[in-house]
């Protein structure tokens, strides 16, 4: 067989469904945070509780299952911990936690997750979560002094700007007087904190960054990302997760928000586009011909959008592998001008891309053995 | 030319709120900020090129009902080309609402006999997602019967999906006089592009304007059975797309697709209109898709004149 048959039987073996247990070496990713009843009100009836959660089902389904924003409040609690396993360059399985979970309920040792993504509710200046963050904090490095630690201030919609950025101070704040309080050493401890909602794209970005410090191969793509940019003018790429709107990678020039939620809705759109126009056309009598990859060039979607009038800016889509994106701003004279260019460096980032994502597969497929 | 269209209906059944999102592009979320409408406002929306859609979004409250109905009844229903009224499906006075229905459909044919109506049964998304039909069909029999003999097109619409823009292009196709023709044009561009399918948007609304399927469903498109809310959901998504790039201050201008289902452009026909030509043959590229585009432009803009001055 061919090399690049055999890339192509590879391509086929990810795009379907992963099977029950499978046999991947995952990067497994806490989610914690906490369920309080913080107010009961006793009618003649019954008792209604208020039910303070923190979000953290909510960022999984927003994220991961695609459910619209406004949905969430529907949401059932978490009631024993759930593994989300999700495949993007690397395979990652995400725990959701139970409000109540305590170190020694868990489960699992802490040694084994990667990454603990704590979630607070913005509202919630109370000392209970943070004395639940420390906790963890302490226990996990003790056990891992290299995991990374990552604090979602969520729900973020909530308040007004001002109060926002105060509680979020103040929050932050708290962690760290706590985790002094403990122990003077844990004032170096790296724990991150990000301000987060699920009403718009703060949470995408957000979780990109958690991401990015479980991928090895980082540095690798970007450089690939800042050739592409440097070779075909552009003032940004991102490599986004198609269906996470994840950015896994992104070139060296800073990330400005508002770039970063254009790409998202774009992407947003895309995803939507795709099922409206579908034919449900009976399968015509070619069809198993084309199934089979060795007779037809792999096709790769790609959509491009113009927008005017300040600067000329079109904007990239082209599928590198079957989850991932390259998301291109380029300035429309370029695009429209010198196209075959900039698609011969899509083919070579792509190519780029794909050996780093075998590579990837081979090691987390390998680890376990 | 210049239509009237009266928006009527109880005092906040969700008029401003719908007028805002169709034609100042305005998103769900902030219509909760719009206050009462106080007396009639006026709009002037210039609606493909030379029709001028002159909007009166008349306040609902009863004070202002009564003084439509008495006192500038012959001013508010004279010249009217068409009238939609808007019931709140949760509203609690559906007897009173009814009342002042009848009233003004009494004035409607009293001045302007040939404005045809619509009657929205909005916030559906109030009502749980597997009882709608149930509810809707309920109120249109209601507001059937009230109607009496006066011909009207009873829609469920809700500013939180893509009904709204089913019922608003609904609306609009009776005000363009020779929509039928841009019909039959489109399905001959259809064919020269080997298309699937294709559509014609207004530009500033991105409200459906024609589209290459006609009413009796042509055959290739049975065989490929499309999504019935393509339209509607077309609109939505353009429509949100547009609101994120002038966030940015930048202004939508073309897309281009070649997804693994389909190819489409979506391009600028003429200045007030878009296009969407869908193909499903993976050999067509895009970019004779959008020659074709440029080559119709002029029959199109000829057509569109041809439309106005009629």
């Amino acid at each position: 067989m061919s090399p690049p048959q055999r890339q192509q039987e590879a391509y086929l073996k990810l795009a379907k469904p992963q099977q029950k247990n499978d046999p991947l070496h995952r990067s497994k990713i806490l989610l914690l945070g906490t369920r309080r009843f913080i107010e009961r009100t006793i009618s003649s009836r019954a008792i209604i509780e208020h039910d303070y959660r923190s979000g953290k089902t909510s960022i999984l389904q927003v994220l991961f299952k695609n459910l619209p924003s406004k949905q969430t409040f529907y949401l059932e609690p978490t009631m024993r911990v759930t593994k989300h396993p999700y495949d993007t360059l690397i395979p990652l399985e995400i725990w959701d936690c139970p409000g109540n979970i305590t170190v020694d309920t868990l489960g699992a040792p802490l040694s084994e997750f990667a990454s603990i993504v704590f979630v607070i509710d913005i509202r919630d200046l109370y000392q209970q979560p943070v004395v639940k963050l420390v906790e963890f904090i302490v226990a996990a490095c003790q056990v891992n002094p290299n995991i990374n630690l990552e604090v979602f201030v969520h729900k973020a919609e909530k308040l007004q700007e001002d109060d926002k950025i105060e509680n979020f101070r103040q929050i932050h704040e708290r962690v760290m007087d706590r985790l002094v309080d403990e122990s003077p050493e844990y004032e170096q401890v790296p724990l991150n904190f990000h301000l987060t909602s699920v009403y718009d794209y703060t949470l995408q970005e957000a979780f990109s960054r958690v991401i990015h410090k479980l991928i090895d191969s980082l540095p690798y793509l970007e450089n690939l990302l800042n050739v592409f940019c440097s070779n075909t003018s552009s003032p940004k790429a991102f490599l986004f997760d198609t269906t996470s709107k994840l950015y896994v990678a992104t070139d060296a020039s800073p990330v400005d928000q508002a770039t970063h939620n254009l790409c998202c809705d774009y992407l947003q759109m895309l995803n939507s586009f795709g099922p409206l126009y579908k034919s449900n056309a009976p399968p015509q009598a070619d069809t198993p011909d084309s199934a089979k990859p060795s007779t037809k060039a792999p096709f790769y979607p790609s959509a491009s959008t113009s927008l005017s009038p300040s600067q000329p800016v079109t904007l990239t889509y082209h599928l590198v592998t079957p989850h991932l994106a390259l998301v291109a701003s380029l300035p429309t004279p370029v695009f429209e001008m010198r196209r075959g260019l900039v698609e011969w460096n899509v083919v070579w980032f792509r190519e780029g891309v794909r050996e780093i994502w075998e590579v990837e597969k081979e090691r987390s497929e390998g680890e376990l053995v | 030319m210049k239509k009237k269209v009266l928006l009527m209906g109880a005092s906040g059944s969700g008029k401003t709120s719908m007028r805002s999102m169709i034609f100042s592009n305005n998103p769900a979320s902030l219509t909760s900020r719009l206050g009462a409408t106080i007396d009639v406002e006026q709009n002037h929306v210039r609606f493909l090129g030379d029709l001028i859609l002159n909007l009166w979004d008349c306040g609902g409250q009863d004070a202002f009902m009564d003084s439509y109905l008495s006192t500038q009844r012959s001013t508010i229903f004279s010249h009217a080309g068409v009238m939609i009224y808007v019931f709140d499906v949760e509203s609690r006075e559906m007897a009173k609402d009814l009342e002042y229905y009848r009233d003004c459909l009494d004035g409607l044919s009293q001045f302007s006999k040939d404005a045809s109506v619509f009657l929205l049964v909005h916030k559906m998304d109030l009502v749980r997602e597997g009882e709608r039909s149930a509810v809707f069909q309920r109120k249109a029999a209601e507001l059937d019967k009230a109607s009496g003999d006066f011909p009207v097109k009873v829609l469920g619409t809700s500013i939180y999906d893509e009904t709204l823009y089913k019922a608003w292009s609904s609306i609009v196709n009776t005000l363009i006089p020779n929509a039928r023709n841009l019909n039959t044009h489109l399905r001959i561009f259809a064919e020269a592009c080997s298309a699937m399918e294709v559509i014609l948007f207004e530009r500033a609304t991105f409200l459906v304007i024609a589209t290459s399927s006609s009413s009796d469903a042509s055959d290739s498109v049975v065989t490929h059975s499309l999504d019935p809310k393509r339209y509607e959901r077309t609109s939505e998504l353009i429509k949100a797309f547009k609101q994120s790039c002038s966030r940015l201050r930048e202004e939508f201008h073309s897309l281009e697709m070649e997804l693994a289902e389909f190819t489409a452009v979506l391009d600028e026909m003429t200045k007030n209109t878009y296009v969407l030509v869908v193909v499903h043959n993976p050999v067509v590229e895009t970019a004779a898709i959008k020659m074709n585009i440029r080559m119709a432009r002029k029959k199109f803009e000829e057509l569109q004149g041809d439309t106005l001055i009629s």
